[in-house]
């Protein structure tokens, strides 16, 4: 599936995309014949036929593992080295987060069904997951200001992944930090409510079922029963939607880094797309279906985890 | 435990009795659809949200007989200009009037919210409902198409296509439509395979109704509520997924105008001229908001199960 | 026996009003129930459903949910249940009062082995280091018949049948010797063979205890056979009280009256029409005054309306309580000696009078089998083998005649239907409808036709009617399907038909959420009357209904069946309800045919060993009768039909085989036994050796 994704991206990335187009408002102009020339020596020549670049593209990835240049001559894997940590800082952090926050809310709000709590967090969850990440994010980039206005001093930082003046080990982790607040949250922020949601009602499901009537006919008080018989079972389709999410959480990415500035892949994404870097998307694309992959591994490792009853079918 | 309420109290009024077959169906028709009614308007959130959306339509239809300025308008005098009687809702950096460009955004984002839900509904429903009714070697193959466009990285290639059609919305359109249809008609066709087992199809199957007719009588009325509920939600997803494209210029690009393209002018200026953050903003939330709020009542209002209407 | 004078009672219950909030108003649904426990013996509590009998018992046990309003008084011992919080219930449950519930299948946490459940029943109240509770649990688990338990330990739920979780649940009931044990139809749920284990189970573990047993159930029969004492509830309040077989010798409350009259009996060959109780049991929002069956009764007078019996001692002894201003009049079910309720005129088939082999045959079937595919895996199926649903089968129906097809859930029955409905060529063998053969049907035109005459009525009354549509296009359906398009003929059929059920013709236009349970299912009927058909297959139709509405619908169909010449073939796993609708009974077992004859042969003189412990499982309504006669209890549970491998399927439970000598116990193995009969009777069974 992987494979066949990527190869298509490459066909339908070398159709809609022209290179040559980042060379026609260099000064001085060039010929179209010395752009070719330029554009052939990273594969991307118009003027090659496709099939054999393609043939070129895939030999060297699979060969050499490289994955092309940028027209301009930038190597794809050393962007790509460079930016997947960039963005796994972000989306591994705001993923932890926002499963955390939207599972403890969902246990939490389950267990006051209908009461001011529940009500209140239920209308923020779907004003939250209905709001586009673009406001949601730029929201966040306000409240920051605000903040920093009222401190008087810039606590966090609306831009940039870190300040390239600081050194020393404890200042740079300070500095990090101060950087990774306010995508994290922004990232977490349309993705806890999900969960929330999710959880709350698989949980009153459990809650309101035989098998927790059961525990607690064995003297068991209700929330004992509810925290040994029926959170567990509840956690596995969450468990599950959570690693489903790896990918979208990576498109979200692109919206929350091109807003506070970070150079990570789906920044990547957009520069890729705006500047013709064909073999800069189907990486980008290749990524994403790798992505969508290991979000169905995780899933299997959840349920594997939590549901005893595969371990024992598997052994 | 078995937590049976008491059984259903009839809600059909029965008033004079019209003797003809004819009359009586029709009055049973009316009263369900009352039903429906009731129970989506019980709801309050959802009686919110269709207000909302209503005054937001408004605004897109009639906000243009309240400015005396196109959306297109350039105002020299007023660069960047916060709201004055002027301008009502300010200017923004190329002298455009901020209140103009709402509402023609609002106009742009909502057409192609709801063509691209209204699209992706009829072509879900058509294809799931094709692949459960034919079943067999068909069915495999749509569900095969349908799983690997799942896979498959669409935001990009969407982003690559509409870059590509330099930001034409009808292009937008039909990319959306085409990247966005796989997932309901999914469910339409889980919905529709579990349809075809229950007993009333099965009964109607054994009295020698034909297949056609139980389609149309049996399947597309029970998926019906689904669908009007999948397009709610298509709204809000389109809107979400139009915004983020406009906003990193893959979208709807200058000189046309959405929702979206207003969020990224107005995201350079958040703090310098917050204004133009604030509208599209305040719109689109608005818009998602209110969309999923009526698509959460309409699900309670059709749902035969469902309890809000105190017994059907 | 007066027990009371012997011991106090381990719980005392009184006065206890339970209510809820619901949209359509406070929903009450106990209301004043009242009664004494007293160690060592079983209550049971009897009703038709929403009757209370659930909310009771979540009251004693303390499970009721926190929006529940609970008053009254719940004395365990000398301390009173009522006003403890969850975490002093908690100490309770389980210790003192042990809880079976009715579904088993969800009655288990899926993702902990039974082992480990039954373990953290005895870990919460004493204090045993793990191996030596597991030790207890195994042993607990054997108690109740868990085969081969220090394994079985060690699986989940899943992999245990319903019966088998049922032992499971009250194992952790019993676990730590309660004082009183609570069963919410513990048997609701399983097959009549099943159930008589449980029962059994039930009796061991309140023996092994010395507890106390509460017994509530729908079912007279498993009351007649199990309980001391009886409670009859009718809409939150208990109506009778008595023991048992004061109680069914001399009832005294027309409800219970009603109640015993409306249910077949599988041991009498009587046919008399059952006595339906008319309407339907009131809402528990805003009850008018007055006695609630009201509505209902055959001999209500008028101060009826004004106030609401309560129960009062009808008996010197005061053992013997109701709840009627009329009780009084009341003795050996009838009111000053006339008849409470009167006796429907019993229908007169005018083809009875014609000898059976002179009867045209509606509906044949010979040698019709049907496999499905055995898949596994979860993405990519793999056939790993076929199920063996029908294999062999083979009956005839004549004109006016009813087949009753019996058997536990799996054995094939509803496979059977649908083979007969499907109208298609079987896997193997015939299938002939009204004489005409269905490979022999060459298009849609002639299988409408045969489709005409050949109707179904379905189990679940709500599934089988399409919500969205109004009654009158419901009715319509088969008659547009066959190809009447007038709409006059068509709306004067709908009402005719919705005569002929007992329904207003004025009502076609609602829609089926707007009927109760059992006026759905005349609807279903109505359905399947409106192309004139003569065989109507039956699946199960009165099984999803209460007993006092069962009635009415059995009475229906054997009065359609007179007036319109039908034949039915009858599915149903309530044996006495065959009993009493049947000419002629199949019985099935994995797939085949074991025994097949009249209803009063099969019945009275069953001749293969599994309908022999069939029927002997089934519960008797009478207490003299249920506790003398003899039962034969089957081990273990059905198996699932994926061997083809020849021999008698009954093998592995066949109570018969350990008795035979070697050789005969090979010919069962080795030889599939052929349907056969003494003589040139038409009584046949399946066994080598019967
Ligand atoms: N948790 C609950 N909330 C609201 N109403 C309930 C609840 N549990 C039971 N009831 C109502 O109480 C009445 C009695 O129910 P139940 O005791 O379950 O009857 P039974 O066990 O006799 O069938 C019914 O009308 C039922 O709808
Ligand atoms: S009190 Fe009246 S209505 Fe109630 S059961 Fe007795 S006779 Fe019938
Ligand atoms: S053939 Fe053998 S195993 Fe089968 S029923 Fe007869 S005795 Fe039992
Ligand atoms: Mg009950």
């Amino acid at each position: 599936m992987i494979v066949v994704a990527t190869n298509l991206t490459y066909f339908l990335a070398s159709l809609f995309l022209d290179p040559r187009a980042n060379y026609l408002q260099l000064r001085p102009p060039r010929s179209p014949e010395e752009i070719d020339r330029s554009l052939a020596q990273y594969n991307l020549s118009p003027a090659t036929p496709l099939l054999d670049r393609w043939w070129h593209w895939i030999s060297d990835i699979v060969l050499h593992w490289n994955w092309g240049y940028s027209p301009v001559g930038v190597s794809v894997n050393t962007q790509i080295a460079f930016r997947i940590g960039v963005s796994a800082q972000l989306v591994l952090l705001s993923m932890i987060l926002s499963t955390v926050l939207g599972i403890a809310l969902g246990v939490y709000t389950a267990g006051r069904q209908y009461r001011f709590a529940d009500r209140f967090h239920q209308a923020l969850s779907i004003i939250t997951i209905n709001v586009p990440t673009v406001v949601a994010s730029l929201v966040v980039v306000l409240l920051a200001i605000m903040l920093n206005q009222s401190l008087g001093t810039t606590l966090l930082f609306v831009a940039g992944a870190q300040s390239p003046t600081v050194s020393g080990f404890w200042p740079l982790v300070l500095d990090r930090i101060r950087h990774l607040v306010l995508p994290t949250v922004a990232l977490t922020l349309i993705s806890y409510a999900g969960y929330h949601l999710l959880q709350r009602s698989l949980l009153l499901d459990t809650i309101n079922s035989d098998y927790v009537r059961t525990a607690r006919a064995k003297g068991l008080t209700r929330k004992e029963a509810i925290r040994r018989h029926g959170l567990r079972t509840s956690l596995i389709p969450v468990a599950t939607s959570v690693a489903f999410a790896v990918p979208a959480l990576f498109t979200g990415a692109v919206i929350t880094e091109t807003i506070f500035g970070w150079q990570g892949m789906g920044q990547y994404f957009t520069s890729t797309i705006s500047n013709n870097d064909i073999n800069g998307v189907v990486a980008v694309a290749a990524f994403g279906a790798l992505m969508t992959a290991i979000g169905a591994i995780l899933a299997d490792i959840a349920v594997v985890v939590l549901d005893p009853r595969v371990r024992m079918a598997g052994s | 435990m078995t937590a049976n309420f008491p059984g259903p109290v009839p809600t059909v009024d029965l008033g004079a009795e019209p003797s003809t077959a004819e009359k009586r169906m029709t009055r049973a028709r009316l009263s369900r659809r009352r039903l429906y009614l009731r129970r989506f308007l019980r709801s309050k959130g959802a009686v919110a949200g269709l207000v909302i959306l209503g005054l937001l339509v408004l605004f897109a239809l009639l906000g243009g007989e309240f400015t005396p300025y196109s959306y297109s308008d350039v105002d020299f005098a007023g660069l960047t200009a916060p709201p004055s009687p002027d301008h009502i809702l300010g200017t923004d950096s190329a002298g455009n009037d901020t209140f103009a460009q709402a509402v023609h955004g609002l106009q742009r984002s909502l057409v192609i919210a709801v063509s691209v839900s209204a699209l992706t509904t009829v072509i879900s429903a058509f294809v799931g409902a094709v692949a459960a009714y034919l079943g067999g070697t068909t069915e495999k193959v749509v569900l095969g198409i349908v799983h690997f466009l799942l896979v498959v990285p669409s935001f990009l290639i969407l982003a690559l296509v509409s870059q590509k059609a330099g930001g034409d919305w009808r292009v937008l359109i039909v990319v959306l439509t085409v990247f966005g249809w796989m997932y309901n008609a999914r469910v339409v066709w889980a919905l529709a395979t579990s349809l075809r087992e229950r007993e009333y199809v099965l009964a109607a199957r054994f009295m020698g109704v034909g297949r056609v007719r139980i389609v149309l009588r049996h399947l597309i009325p029970n998926i019906g509520s689904l669908l009007v509920v999948t397009f709610t939600i298509g709204v809000v997803a389109t809107v979400q997924g139009e915004t983020a494209l406009s906003f990193i210029g893959f979208g709807v690009q200058p000189p046309d105008v959405s929702l979206g393209t207003m969020l990224n002018d107005g995201a350079d200026t958040v703090s310098s001229a917050p204004w133009l953050f604030y509208v599209p903003a305040v719109l689109v939330t608005l818009l998602t908001v209110s969309m999923a709020l009526i698509g959460d009542g309409l699900r309670d209002a059709l749902d035969p199960t469902s309890r809000s209407g105190g017994g059907a | 026996m007066t027990p009371a004078a012997e011991a106090d009672p381990v719980l005392s219950v009184r006065d206890l009003e339970v209510s809820f909030p619901s949209e359509a108003g406070r929903v009450h649904a106990v209301r004043g129930v009242g009664f004494d426990l007293y160690p060592g013996r079983t209550l049971g509590i009897v009703g038709e459903s929403g009757s209370g009998k659930s909310v009771t018992s979540m009251a004693v046990m303390g499970l009721l949910p926190d929006y529940a309003a609970v008053r009254g008084s719940v004395t365990l011992g000398t301390r009173e249940l009522l006003g403890l919080d969850d975490r002093q219930m908690s100490e309770i449950r389980g210790r003192e009062l042990g809880m079976v519930f009715q579904d088993p299948l969800a009655a288990l946490t899926p993702i902990f082995t039974v082992g480990r459940q039954v373990v953290e029943a005895l870990q919460i109240h004493q204090d045993l280091d793990r191996n030596a509770a597991w030790k207890r649990a195994v042993e607990l688990l054997d108690l109740v018949g868990i085969p081969n338990a220090a394994a079985r330990a060690r699986s989940f739920p899943h992999e245990f049948s319903g019966g088998m979780r049922q032992r499971v649940v009250i194992a952790m009931a019993i676990a730590n010797g309660p004082r009183v044990l609570v069963a919410d139809e513990p048997t609701t749920a399983l097959d009549v063979t099943v159930q008589a284990q449980i029962l059994d189970v039930l009796q061991l573990a309140r023996a092994e205890t010395g507890a106390a047993l509460i017994l509530i159930t729908h079912d007279l029969g498993v009351v007649a056979g199990t309980a001391d004492d009886v409670l009859v509830m009718y809409a939150g309040r208990p109506v009778e009280r008595a023991p048992v077989g004061e109680l069914f010798a001399r009832p005294r409350m027309p409800y219970t009256i009603g109640l015993l009259g409306a249910v077949p009996r599988v041991d009498s060959a009587e046919r008399r029409p059952l006595l339906p109780i008319t309407g339907n049991p009131p809402l528990l929002v805003d009850l008018p005054a007055g006695c609630p069956f009201e509505p209902r009764c055959p001999i209500s007078v008028a101060e009826c309306a004004v106030e609401e019996p309560v129960l009062t001692p009808v008996s010197p002894d005061g053992e013997h309580a109701a709840a009627c201003i009329r009780a009084g009049h009341i003795a050996d079910g009838r009111v000053d000696g006339a008849a409470i309720y009167p006796v429907p005129r019993a229908p007169v088939a005018p083809a009875a009078a014609i000898p059976r082999e002179r009867r045209p045959a509606v509906l044949e079937l010979d040698g019709v089998s049907k496999t499905f595919p055995l898949l596994k895996g979860t993405l990519l199926k793999r056939r790993v083998g076929s199920v063996y649903a029908i294999s062999g089968v083979g009956f005839d129906i004549r004109e006016g005649e009813t087949l009753g097809l019996v058997g536990e859930s799996g054995c094939g029955k509803t496979t059977t239907l649908l083979e007969v409905m499907n109208l298609r060529a079987p896997e193997q063998g015939s299938i002939r409808v009204t004489g005409v053969d269905v490979s022999d049907l060459a298009d849609r035109r002639q299988e409408r036709a045969l489709r005409r005459k050949l109707q179904m009525v379905f189990q679940d009354p709500m599934g089988a009617l399409d919500p969205r549509l109004t009654i009158f296009d419901i009715l319509a359906e088969p008659l547009r399907a066959v190809g009447e398009a007038n709409r006059e003929t068509i709306g004067r059929r709908v009402d005719e038909l919705m005569e002929l059920v007992g329904l207003d013709p004025e009502h076609s236009d609602r829609f089926p959420t707007a009927f109760s349970g059992g006026q759905r299912q005349r609807i279903g009927i109505a359905r399947a009357l409106a192309t004139n058909p003569s065989l109507v297959v039956l699946d199960e139709p009165v099984s999803a209904l209460d007993v006092s509405i069962q009635a009415g619908i059995i009475n229906l169909l054997n009065d359609l069946k007179a007036e319109l010449g039908l034949s039915y073939l009858f599915v149903a796993h309530d044996l006495a309800v065959v009993r009493h609708i049947s000419d002629r009974v199949a019985v099935m077992y994995l797939g085949r045919i074991v025994e097949i004859g009249t209803v009063d042969e099969v019945f009275d003189d069953p001749r293969h060993p599994y309908s022999h412990a069939l029927l002997s499982a089934i519960p008797v309504t009478d207490p003299q009768v249920e506790r003398t006669r003899e039962r034969v209890v089957l081990r273990g549970d059905l198996p699932s039909p994926t061997d083809s491998s020849p021999g008698c399927r009954f093998v592995s439970r066949c109570p018969l085989h350990p008795a035979l000598d070697a050789t005969q116990r090979a010919r069962c193995v080795a030889e599939t036994p052929e349907l056969t009969g003494a003589g040139g009777s038409d009584h046949l069974n399946a066994c080598h050796f019967r």
